[in-house]
């Protein structure tokens, strides 16, 4: 049988001055909130954003991938003369999943870019883009063939660009700190 | 049970974009197939469009581990077109720039070698620090550091530099040097020898129906180099001797390499010692050239990878066709017999034994 409308009414109105007894009850134990506290938090909530900034441009992955003539000059680049691990550029990752920063070097055939695609998708994000060489960036010297992507930026987006044919492993060194200015915000989009 | 896995096109050991489709039982491999064509771009057809001495820069690129070589082969393609004799003094800068190039090749071979059978990225940053000692007098012998375009009809873009000579030397003394750490490192490792020897072995009669040419013939006991059987430039005036192994394991063909660039250093030497005083500059670039004399001329070169093959037919001042044998291609064929029965870890020893550029097999 249902209440009738009254009933329901002197119910909620139970209910709400139940509330409010608690309430009442609750604030002699309330404390007031600590001014210290809240500042100290946001202190370690900008600092740990900015450690983990810092850590990142600092520790840059590269995927190890390397499509034609650059990848030799990008072989170099990981070898003892240019010595790129003393300013963060680590190891060459044979793992996407490992990998913070992909070095596009080579020119890209239509049959390899599902491969790139592939691979771009199973890097974890942020992850970062460099076009390293002519083919990569513009397609180079074989913009006239019929299976050339006519630079990778038609496929993926590209952070830096590294241009000659090929680039010195010096160059590609120098788009990498640029890579960290963007990382670390010194440089705009 | 036979079970199919891919590898690649993307995988750290097979030196560029070619994709392997294994077929393997257990651990051992019953069939493999190799899938090339991810770095195709149609040089030939692009060759066609363009005038004889625009061409270089993509051949170059078609090796670009030795791309001094392939440039060479297509600049003494057209002279043999045009009917043009090399100078004299060119003859030797040359022979001594495509020597000191076939020591950067099989150093950089070497490294990547040694990466694939175990000795990760130890002798590769050796041998990628003394290749770039030789390829910094490359560069200044021609102005570039890997693309080299040094080649012009008739001679060179420039002689060599003031000082070459003892510059030379000494980096030659210091890769000797090297050469016998590496030698003494990598032998007396039992990881590096028991990865390669009685691996991949292509016997004599099968290498000949291969095909197959190069340090990989070389290495299965067959005495056939072009520098030796049909001597370019001033190879037979420098006692210039092949390097023959007999074993035609994956051992034999790092034998063959390493005493190829001994002999390399005592060619490039010779060739400095003996040296003519000189011109050695050819015809500049914008001279419109004479025109084609003979309408098909064939000619045949010594790469580090294997011979090479050039068949162009000439029109007057673009080439009408040209077609290119390349080494690597006809190597890579030999690599499904070579690892049918072999362990599935093998299949990169052989792979890196046969020193495949893939840019040069799609091309």
């Amino acid at each position: 049988m249902e209440a009738p409308p009254y009933e329901k009414e002197r119910f909620l109105n139970a209910e709400k001055e139940m509330s409010e007894l608690v309430r009442a009850s609750m604030s002699k134990y309330e404390s007031k909130p600590n001014v210290m506290f809240a500042k100290l938090s946001e202190v370690s909530k900008a600092l740990s954003k900015g450690l983990v900034n810092w850590s990142r441009v600092r520790s840059l992955w590269p995927l190890q991938f390397g499509l034609s003539c650059c990848a030799m000059e990008l072989m170099d680049f990981g070898s003892a003369r240019i010595d790129a691990e003393r300013r963060g550029y680590l190891f060459f990752r044979a793992t996407p999943r490992q990998a913070d920063v992909m070095v596009v070097a080579g020119w890209v055939t239509k049959s390899m870019v599902p491969e790139i695609k592939r691979l771009y998708e199973q890097m974890l994000t942020p992850k970062y883009v460099i076009a390293y060489g002519e083919c990569a960036t513009a397609g180079g010297p074989w913009w006239e063939s019929y299976n050339i992507i006519k630079g990778i930026d038609q496929v993926l987006p590209v952070d830096v660009y590294v241009v000659g044919c090929p680039p010195k492993p010096e160059n590609l060194y120098a788009g990498f700190m640029k890579l960290q200015k963007k990382i670390g915000g010194e440089i705009e989009d | 049970m036979v079970t199919r896995i891919n590898i690649g096109p993307v995988h750290p050991s097979t030196h560029g974009v070619l994709r392997l489709v294994a077929d393997i039982d257990g651990d051992t491999v019953v069939n493999l197939e190799p899938h090339i064509g991810f770095l195709h771009r149609g040089v030939e057809k692009l060759v066609e469009t363009r005038m004889y001495m625009q061409n270089p820069p993509y051949m170059e690129k078609l090796d670009y581990v030795a791309p001094m070589s392939y440039d060479e082969a297509y600049v003494a393609t057209v002279e043999k077109a045009m009917g043009v004799e090399v100078k004299e003094r060119a003859q030797w800068v040359r022979t001594i720039l495509l020597e000191l190039q076939r020591i950067a090749s099989h150093l950089l071979w070497l490294g990547t070698m040694a990466n694939d059978v175990g000795q990760f990225f130890t002798v590769f940053m050796w041998t990628f620090t003394d290749r770039d000692r030789i390829l910094r007098l490359l560069e200044e012998a021609s102005g570039a550091r890997m693309f080299y375009v040094n080649m012009r009809i008739g001679g060179l873009i420039r002689d060599l530099p003031p000082g070459f000579d003892e510059r030379a030397r000494e980096v030659l003394s210091y890769i000797e040097k090297k050469m016998k750490k590496y030698e003494d490192f990598l032998e007396k490792d039992p990881l590096f020898t028991e990865r390669m020897k009685g691996v991949g072995v292509l016997s004599r009669e099968r290498a000949i129906a291969l095909g197959v040419t190069g340090p990989v013939l070389r290495a299965s006991g067959i005495n056939y180099d072009v520098r030796k059987d049909n001597p370019y430039y001033v190879y037979d005036k420098l006692g210039f001797q092949t390097q023959v192994r007999s074993d035609g394991d994956c051992f034999a063909r790092y034998k063959v390499r390493m005493l190829e660039m001994t002999e390399s250093i005592r060619l490039v030497r010779a060739a400095l010692d003996k040296i003519p005083e000189g011109d050695a500059l050819g015809m500049p670039v914008k001279l419109i050239l004479p025109s084609a004399k003979n309408r098909m001329v064939t000619l045949s070169r010594e790469l580090p990878r294997g011979e090479c093959l050039m068949y162009m037919v000439a029109d007057s001042q673009r080439p009408y066709r040209l077609s290119i044998r390349s080494p690597t291609f006809i190597n890579l064929a030999a690599l499904k017999e070579m690892s049918r029965g072999c362990k599935t870890a093998d299949i990169f020893a052989i792979s890196g034994s046969l020193d495949l550029i893939m840019g040069d097999v799609d091309r």
